[in-house]
């Protein structure tokens, strides 16, 4: 065959983050037994356990079953964690297996290539979210009060979590490195965020320190979107967490932008 | 007066490693427009180094870049190179049609071309039979052709291949140089780096020997053998990029 000799065109202003965006959506879903499923079915159990067989046993929390009101903490921790564990591990693959130098050489301006990776991360929670909704509801009976405001939290959240975990694949050295932050530093945050309890329960010292702890709000605000109930004003921590959205995106950026960690 | 611009223009580049190794030192390099230039230098020398501050894949510490005449960096510039680099660096995920799909969505194709583009560089490259395989799964040949297939894909007005017949039988050999010679008369400049330098002398038009991070000769291979007085590349290449080795190793012998 003659190649065909060098073509001249401008390249597309668009068209790169649309298939970069594209390629981590067609990653998450060819992978969807380890992507969706996997943490849909973990979450599920998690409602399932603690919600329908032991929360016979617990009394009401600020008027709901305890069945009831697990239900969104599980959601947004299912969904922070599937948005950090899903750009971790795509960013560090990409690094470590060097394939990332095909989109770092194209034409395509850091920000695109930052929004791409966002993008493929969103989707990957928000379809976990999606789907454990649609199952929690209907099971356990939960209420969806303010679907606007449980949108806007979730999409805060999936963003915040999303960078985290970008930031994270381009700082680790080892796969460890990515589950070390995800089992040492969310896990245990979410959990003594109020996913399991209100920490308004907590007393004198313990609800004031846990509201140190930034997961918190993320959890709080969610909860108010579905329950329509929270622990403080759902104004404060949907501020708070779009605060912390912006500083998590503007770090990720920094490093898509000046190169650190993915340039030499 | 020639008023094209270089394909590639690099002025007093330089790279120091965080580590504090020094790749580039204030080096200087034209390559013209539709020249097929070699570049040629001991492992350690600086040609990836340079290769990937063309490429936007290593920050310079200083110095300038220019692509015909676009700042190195720019979308312009970065549209008009395509890199195959040493180490098969194939997306996992991806299948060899999808690969090449993908990049050409890079590059700011739309599907149709992409699409259309991809399945030419299957069949020039011979990977019909691998179409729907994944990178992971192809045996190194076969990598390697993909790799100068996702090169070329996007019709690239400077192609950069790093050593990319290391490793390769003889018959793939033959077949990539037969087509990169094609696509070198129909106007793409070809920057090539190797450590075959018969490879070198029969494809380029001019040689630059890099070593210490600086550019220590430049000729035509012709050229090169006549200022140093030898018969062979190869002597003019002992001489010039390990010259220093050499003859401390010559020393030590007589010693």
């Amino acid at each position: 065959m003659t190649p065909l000799p060098p073509a001249q065109v401008e390249p597309h202003p668009w068209r790169g983050l649309a298939w970069l965006s594209r390629r981590e959506c067609h990653r998450v879903l060819k992978l969807w037994k380890q992507t969706i499923l996997a943490p849909v079915i973990a979450a599920l159990l998690f409602m399932v356990v603690f919600g329908l067989s032991l929360g016979n046993s617990i009394s009401e929390i600020n008027g709901f079953e305890y069945r009831v009101y697990i239900v969104p903490g599980l959601i947004a921790m299912a969904m922070a964690q599937a948005a950090y564990s899903n750009n971790s591990s795509t960013i560090f693959q990409a690094r470590n297996d060097r394939y990332l130098d095909d989109i770092l050489s194209a034409p395509m301006p850091a920000w695109h290539i930052h929004l791409g990776y966002l993008i493929g991360g969103a989707m990957r929670s928000l379809l976990i979210g999606i789907v454990l909704t649609a199952c929690a509801l209907p099971i356990t009976g939960a209420p969806l009060d303010h679907p606007a405001e449980a949108l806007l939290a979730v999409l805060l959240l999936t963003t915040a979590f999303g960078a985290l975990g970008i930031i994270v694949g381009v700082y680790a050295e080892s796969w460890d490195n990515q589950s070390f932050i995800n089992n040492i530093v969310i896990l245990p945050l979410i959990f003594l965020g109020g996913v399991f309890y209100s920490v308004s329960r907590l007393g004198t010292p313990w609800e004031q320190i846990s509201h140190f702890n930034p997961l918190f709000y993320v959890v709080d605000a969610v909860r108010y979107g579905f329950l329509g109930s929270s622990d403080i004003d759902p104004l404060i921590s949907l501020s708070i967490v779009a605060v912390i959205t912006i500083a998590l995106v503007t770090w990720s950026q920094y490093l898509f932008s000046t190169g650190h960690r993915l340039k030499p | 007066m020639n008023t094209t611009p270089a394909a590639l223009d690099v002025k007093g580049l330089t790279k120091r490693y965080g580590d504090g190794t020094l790749a580039l030192d204030d080096l200087d390099l034209e390559v013209p427009n539709g020249s097929f230039f070699g570049l040629l230098g001991p492992n350690g020398a600086g040609k990836t180094t340079l290769i990937g501050a063309v490429c936007n894949l290593v920050r310079p510490t200083s110095g300038d870049i220019s692509i015909f005449g676009n700042p190195g960096g720019s979308m312009m510039a970065r549209r008009m190179i395509g890199i195959a680099e040493q180490e098969p660096n194939l997306d996992k995920f991806l299948t060899v049609y999808e690969t090449l799909l993908y990049h050409g969505g890079y590059y700011g194709m739309d599907g149709d071309e992409a699409g259309e583009r991809a399945e030419q560089m299957i069949d020039a490259f011979d990977l019909r039979a691998k179409r729907n395989v994944e990178a992971p799964k192809l045996s190194g040949g076969m990598r390697r052709r993909l790799l100068l297939a996702r090169a070329l894909l996007h019709r690239p007005n400077l192609v950069i291949l790093d050593e990319p017949t290391a490793g390769v039988d003889l018959e793939l050999r033959h077949e990539l140089w037969s087509y990169i010679r094609v696509l070198h008369e129909q106007g793409t400049t070809i920057l090539l780096t190797t450590h075959y330098l018969e490879e070198a002398e029969a494809l380029c038009d001019e040689i630059a020997l890099i070593s210490g991070g600086q550019i220590v000769a430049r000729d035509t291979a012709a050229g090169l053998k006549y200022t140093h007085g030898v018969e062979t590349l190869e002597e003019v290449y002992l001489k010039t990029v390990a010259g220093g080795k050499i003859a401390l190793a010559e020393e030590a012998a007589r010693a």
